[in-house]
């Protein structure tokens, strides 16, 4: 099983169909070409079903939040993925 | 088809096999796709992801596909299956439009969307100047949810209040459905009320007037019953309830992002609606076309016999497949022709009809009966010739995989749905792909497939009789000629929709514009039925004629491909020949337009005698001098009487 960043680091460059797109911890959404609202409900879509997880409706627009980033989104997907 | 590129292993293999198959191998499927569009361009590869979408497969694997779909999108209006949509939403819109694309670009049906913002349909419809009233719809999808009611009673409000609060909920939306008809003419696909579970009165709400789940069953029917006929209702509470609750109600896509239900059910959604959509544009499907051994009944006939194939009551499995035969049974009776593809012996494939009691389906209900050892796709062709319908009109169900694999490979027109090993899951296989929709019933539909039945016996004594003329008179044709009528108004106007071959200009009419050319004094119209000694062909032609001072002009002629051949033709012309006459006009003017599909006609004014009388582009004119000189085109239709009068 390869760790949560690989896959989450997949599935981003599937929903952004960006093949060179490398994900960092210190990222932001406005690091990623395209990550716009509609985006966003693709990811968590495609996220919830690759993953096998589901998102509290209080956590589905979190990481578009200030002060969130794709650190904080891999550990509240590490947890979502241990608790499955 | 044209082939613009010799398709990869990779592509070839992954769309001839079934969605297993395919769901693994997704991703190099994608990457054979891209690489293939990077070398050929977008719109070489446009035809092979066409071919992957499917209501199967999920969200994510069809908004991939979409790259490949909607961006080498040819215009709507360049392809004859053209359609200006406007998707005006309760809920948001946004994923149900794009995934609208994606079928409507799979079905080949050109869309130009207009989208309103969500929750915006009643300012857009009633407002004068909206995007929508400039966008001049065809099709209005008033794609809205139980949220979308104004009024639901409060708990504990008697029937006789209920009722009439439903009363006026419901002339809210009719007054919405009249604005869209009587504004752009446009045909309106209506949306049912989803029900969610959950009502507060428990069991007791199934009969208490005041339970949401209650009211929202009332307005249900009441919009079944009291919908006009340019409505078409989308069943969404049977799409949420047939996906199940759990998935279709997610509060939490709603609340965040407005969405209409779970999203894996927008593509169900999505594709129901486009299965409607096509079914406007009269592109359903026509034709079940059924493998025998292991489709029909269990085992093979050629090796069980007839009293040994599995079959009827008694057994589990043999009931599954009566269950089965039962379902195509009711398709036939509701107007999809049945035919017949196996590799067997004839006479061996004929059997168990023949001796077993117990089959429900009879040999008299399968139109076209082909059992060889000759392979399926040749075979499958060769049943459209006979039918004299097109392939890309069939859906052919086989239990073997391989069978599927090589009619999708090799006849990539015909529609081949999975199925599963356990005949139980062959009806909702088969029903998940709604191949089938209509957007009305007449009684044509019910007779349709005994209509063909007949035709094919009549092919075969055409194929007999040497001599055509002997066989033409042999059939005792008897005409009916009328005009649009109360009567038959739908079934004329489903003719002008439907028919795509024999076609000359293609013009389509919604009904309200049917009766108000049947109406004008500046109109003419004919219908023309069909009956010979093997039965009845219903109404099989229809004219629509503008009168001017001195010519009658041909606006629409469409006559069914089934009475090709008959002399049809020739009768009408004369019928158009007295009919300028006694309106005192001295020429009847033609015109053809081509469309993709009906090339059968580039000639057919020329062969009834008219002179071609210019050209614009593609389109040609012709015309036709009745003066007393011109003499009648012979046939072999004796006229039954004719009803004249307007209606």
């Amino acid at each position: 099983m390869p760790e949560v960043l690989d896959r989450l680091q997949d599935i981003f460059r599937d929903v952004f169909d960006d093949p060179e797109l490398v994900l960092k911890d210190e990222m932001t959404a406005v690091d990623v070409d395209g990550w716009d609202s509609l985006a966003h409900i693709n990811l968590i879509i495609a996220l919830e079903r690759e993953m096998g997880i589901k998102f509290a409706t209080a956590e589905i627009s979190k990481m578009k939040e200030p002060g969130q980033n794709v650190g904080s989104f891999r550990r509240l997907v590490e947890f979502k993925v241990a608790q499955a | 088809m044209t082939e613009l590129l010799a398709p990869g292993e990779a592509l070839q293999g992954f769309l001839q096999a079934d969605a297993s198959h395919r769901a693994a191998h997704f991703a190099e499927f994608i990457g054979a796709l891209k690489a293939a569009a990077n070398q050929h361009g977008a719109h070489a590869v446009r035809q092979w992801a066409r071919r992957a979408v499917s209501p199967l497969i999920d969200y994510s694997s069809l908004m991939k596909l979409r790259r490949f779909l909607v961006d080498s999108a040819p215009a709507a209006g360049s392809e004859s299956n053209s359609l200006r949509l406007a998707i005006l939403g309760g809920p948001t819109t946004i994923q149900l439009r794009q995934l609208i694309e994606v079928f409507a670009a799979a079905e080949g049906i050109a869309l130009e969307i207009y989208e309103a913002e969500y929750g915006l349909f009643r300012q857009e419809v009633f407002t004068p100047g909206s995007g929508l009233d400039e966008f001049q719809p065809q099709v209005v999808f008033l794609a809205t949810s139980a949220r979308d009611v104004t009024r639901f009673p409060v708990v504990g409000q008697d029937e006789e209040s209920v009722a009439q609060l439903a009363g006026e909920e419901l002339d809210d939306w009719l007054r919405i459905w009249e604005t869209c008809n009587a504004r752009w003419n446009a045909t309106v696909v209506q949306n049912n009320f989803e029900i969610a579970p959950g009502g507060v009165l428990g069991h007791y709400g199934a009969r208490h007037p005041s339970a949401r789940e209650h009211y929202l069953d009332r307005l249900n029917r009441m919009w079944a019953e009291r919908a006009p006929v340019y409505v078409v209702l989308h069943d969404l509470r049977g799409l949420a309830a047939s996906a199940g609750a759990r998935l279709w109600f997610d509060p939490r896509f709603y609340h965040e992002f407005k969405m209409p239900c779970g999203a894996e059910c927008l593509a169900t959604y999505a594709h129901s609606f486009v299965s409607l959509a096509r079914a406007i544009v009269g592109r359903s499907k026509k034709v079940l076309v059924l493998d025998l051994d292991n489709t029909l009944w269990g085992g093979v006939v050629g090796d069980l016999g007839a009293g040994g194939v599995r079959v009827g009551q008694g057994s589990g499995e043999g009931e599954a497949f009566l269950a089965f035969q039962r379902y195509a049974k009711e398709l036939r009776d509701r107007g999809v022709i049945l035919a017949v593809c196996s590799k067997n012996d004839d006479e061996k494939a004929r059997e168990p009809f023949e001796k077993r009691d117990d089959m429900i389906l009879k040999l008299s209900d399968i139109s076209c009966f082909v059992a060889n050892w000759k392979n399926k796709a040749d075979n499958l062709r060769d049943i459209a010739d006979r039918l004299e319908l097109k392939a890309d009109s069939f859906v052919f169900v086989d239990d073997n995989p391989a069978e599927r694999a090589l009619v999708r490979r090799f006849a990539p027109e015909v529609a081949v749905p999975d199925m599963p090993e356990d005949p139980a899951g062959y009806i909702q296989a088969l029903a998940a792909h709604r191949y089938f929709e209509t957007v009305a019933f007449t009684r044509e539909d019910a007779a349709r497939a005994g209509y063909y039945t007949a035709n094919a016996r009549r092919k075969e004594l055409a194929e007999r009789s040497s001599d055509i003329s002997s066989f033409l008179a042999s059939l005792s044709m008897r005409m009916t000629m009328t005009p649009v009528s109360e009567l038959n108004i739908e079934r004329a106007t489903q003719l002008i929709n439907k028919s795509n071959q024999f076609n000359l200009t293609t013009q389509r009419y919604t009904l309200a514009q049917v009766r108000e050319m049947a109406a004008s004094p500046e109109w003419r119209t004919l219908t023309f039925s069909l009956r010979d000694s093997l039965g009845d062909n219903g109404l099989i032609s229809v004219l629509l004629l503008r009168k001017q001072s001195e010519s009658l002009a041909i606006d629409t002629w469409v006559m069914s491909c089934r009475v090709l051949q008959r002399g049809v033709e020739h009768f009408t012309r004369n019928a158009l020949v007295d009919l300028a006459r006694e309106e005192g006009c001295r020429t009847i003017l033609g015109m053809y337009i081509p469309s993709a599909k009906n090339g059968m006609v580039l000639d057919h004014f020329a062969r009834l005698g008219f002179t071609a009388a210019g050209a614009e582009g593609d389109q040609t004119f012709w015309s036709l001098g009745v003066d007393p000189a011109l003499e009648p085109l012979p046939h072999f239709i004796e006229s039954e009487a004719t009803y004249a009068g307007s209606a």
